[in-house]
């Protein structure tokens, strides 16, 4: 278990690197001749590496807010309300699910114009109850027996969240975070159509303008970033799990 | 029936009243690409805000049918305010304007009309325990058609750009509801065989468990733009494929992307599903001579219902999003209206292709709930 778990990393990490071969203007641009595709004009390399650092910052930036404020608006939540909030919540989950990320930037798009506070709206819009739900569900896994035994050791409320109760609940919790890094990508991906400046650009553009190869330059790097993204996520939770289990 | 946290409803009263008090109510502009300038909620506004307040204070006394049932129709009343005030008031911002000027909801109105939903919900949930929810939203719904029914809302932007495009909108719901079945029917025929393999732990299982979740991690916009790119190269490669009707921008490659998203609901729903038999019915079933096949039609299917149907409704509102990336590929669908409306940065376009979206995900989901019975146990939204 702990050995699928250390290498669960690998094959994100693997395919990654290749689709970020991929999108280099040479090997692209190989591909898109042998497909027989009408390319037009390449993405130079430094352009991707720049807009793949734009990417990464508004999908970090998105994945801290909607990860931050859900993670601990949810710890909130098990204090001060306990389970009876646990049907809201999920009435309120499943309903923000029924509005795609897609949907709220161009939503905000009118209200608070282009760039990348649109983009920072869907993510928190749309990850944040993801987050929220998966908390308090992985907090509520905590055996009641548990929590009693930390009372009765004469553990403060805050060394029994810190030093039981978020251990015990941690891999629920890392994995709903890592779904709300992975959406975090994607939709800064989408930003593109809003202004914002991510690996998205080049597809929209490509699609615009039937430029084949910046439509494969962008597609084959914006998949590269967030399978990286995946696998440091993967390798640095593993590391955790490791660190907590002493 | 444990009650929900009891600060809620004034936490939504609350959020309404804070809404049409400091927000614009409504905005008005020369026309319907720029920005209007805010306008407040008056009388209708105050009316909106009191009726609000007193459906949380009648919630948040002790449990009582008729407190409930007055909450609720405190709440809808409060709608009603809500929806004549807004609708009246655009009348009356419009009269003597020219004909291009637009009177449009501005953000109080939004966020009053959501924290309303939200109290309305809460309110007929304490009412009727079962489908309290999908009540609320009918009765919410049915106020709205009535209002529009009655010329109340005609001038109200929305209402107005509707009326230029109304051929449009229908054509695109219905274009998009193609477009989210065909998803999930070519979903569904890849997921089932993908899901009997997971069935057999092993190898198999781990491979398709592995590729399934990878697209997940791939970014929809990248999935799409490169089905584009394979297509229109699969189509020089073999042009003879054009005959049958496959072409690299539209339906197609739309309909495969979403499809690709909807595998992993699906497979880990279908294969913990027919993997829900217990252990020792699947041996008496085996005992009593019953092949493979009728074990698996006959035991595993039946005794799996609720989660494969959980996952076929997780399935199904996502297609209905994931759809809307289609207008980007030349699908059409209501993401090509919304696409349209970003460009021309108009409001009420966006909105009358994203609200039907929003409606469609509700209404399948509430929809599958209430086809799945009791049994699933959960609520509809």
């Amino acid at each position: 278990m702990t050995r699928t778990r250390d290498t669960r990393a690998v094959l994100p990490l693997l395919l990654g690197m290749s689709l970020a071969a991929l999108s280099l203007p040479e090997v692209a641009g190989l591909l898109v001749r042998i497909l027989g595709l009408q390319a037009g004009t390449p993405v130079p390399a430094g352009r991707l590496a720049w807009l793949a650092r734009q990417h990464l910052a508004l999908a970090l930036a998105g994945f801290a807010l909607a990860g931050g404020a859900g993670l601990g608006l949810g710890i909130l939540a098990t204090r001060a309300a306990g389970a009876r909030l646990r049907p809201t919540l999920d009435t309120l989950a499943a309903a923000a699910q029924a509005v795609p990320p897609l949907v709220v930037v161009a939503l905000a798009l009118p209200v608070i114009g282009f760039g990348a506070a649109p983009v920072l709206l869907a993510l928190a819009a749309y990850g944040l109850m993801p987050v929220m739900r998966g908390t308090v569900g992985a907090l509520a896994t905590v055996p009641e027996e548990v929590r009693r035994a930390a009372i009765g050791m004469g553990l403060t409320p805050a060394q029994r969240l810190f030093r039981v109760e978020l251990p015990l609940a941690a891999g629920p919790i890392l994995e709903a975070l890592r779904v709300v890094l992975v959406l975090a990508v994607a939709t800064a991906a989408i930003g593109a159509l809003a202004g914002a400046q991510t690996l998205g650009t080049p597809i929209i553009v490509g699609l615009q303008n039937q430029n084949n190869l910046a439509l494969v330059q962008g597609a084959a790097a914006a998949a590269s970033l967030a399978f990286l993204t995946d696998a440091a996520w993967l390798a640095a939770a593993a590391g955790l799990a490791r660190l907590l289990r002493g | 029936m444990t009650r929900p946290a009891a600060w809620l409803p004034l936490a939504a009263a609350g959020l309404a009243v804070a809404a049409l008090v400091g927000l614009p109510f409504l905005t008005l502009a020369p026309n319907r690409l720029v920005p209007g300038s805010p306008v407040g909620s008056g009388l209708a506004g105050a009316a909106a805000g009191g009726l609000a307040l007193l459906a949380a204070l009648l919630l948040a006394g002790p449990a009582r049918p008729w407190r409930a049932r007055l909450a609720l129709l405190a709440a809808l009343a409060a709608w009603c305010a809500l929806l004549v005030g807004a609708g009246q008031g655009a009348a009356g911002l419009l009269a003597g304007k020219p004909q291009a000027a637009r009177a449009a909801l501005g953000s109080g109105a939004w966020l009053a009309g959501l924290a309303l939903t939200g109290l309305a919900g809460e309110a007929a949930r304490a009412a009727l325990p079962r489908r309290g929810g999908l009540v609320a939203a009918l009765l919410l719904l049915g106020l709205v058609s009535l209002a529009a029914w009655a010329g109340l809302l005609g001038s109200l932007s929305l209402a107005v750009e509707y009326r230029v495009r109304a051929g449009a909108v229908g054509e695109a719901v219905l274009h998009h509801i193609g477009l989210a079945g065909a998803s999930l029917l070519l979903a569904l025929a890849v997921s089932a065989p993908l899901a009997l393999l997971h069935l057999r732990d092993g190898p198999a299982a781990r491979l398709v468990d592995g590729l399934v979740s990878g697209i997940q991690v791939v970014p929809a916009l990248a999935l799409f733009a490169a089905l584009v790119a394979g297509l229109s190269g699969l189509l020089t490669l073999v042009p003879a494929l054009r005959a049958l009707g496959l072409s690299a921008i539209g339906p197609v490659p739309a309909v495969i992307g979403t499809a690709a998203y909807l595998c992993l609901p699906l497979v880990r729903g279908l294969a913990a599903g027919l993997a829900a038999a217990d252990p020792d019915v699947l041996a008496a079933a085996r005992a009593m001579g019953l092949t493979r096949r009728d074990v698996l039609l006959r035991v595993r299917l039946p005794l799996g219902a609720p989660l494969l149907w959980g996952a076929l409704r997780v399935a199904a509102v996502q297609s209905v999003g994931f759809a809307t990336l289609g207008g980007l590929v030349g699908a059409g669908g209501l993401g090509a209206l919304i696409f349209e409306g970003m460009a021309q940065f108009a409001q009420d376009l966006i909105l009358l292709g994203a609200l039907p979206v929003i409606g469609l995900a509700l209404a399948v989901d509430a929809g599958l709930a209430l086809l799945a019975g009791p049994a699933s146990g959960e609520e509809p939204a």
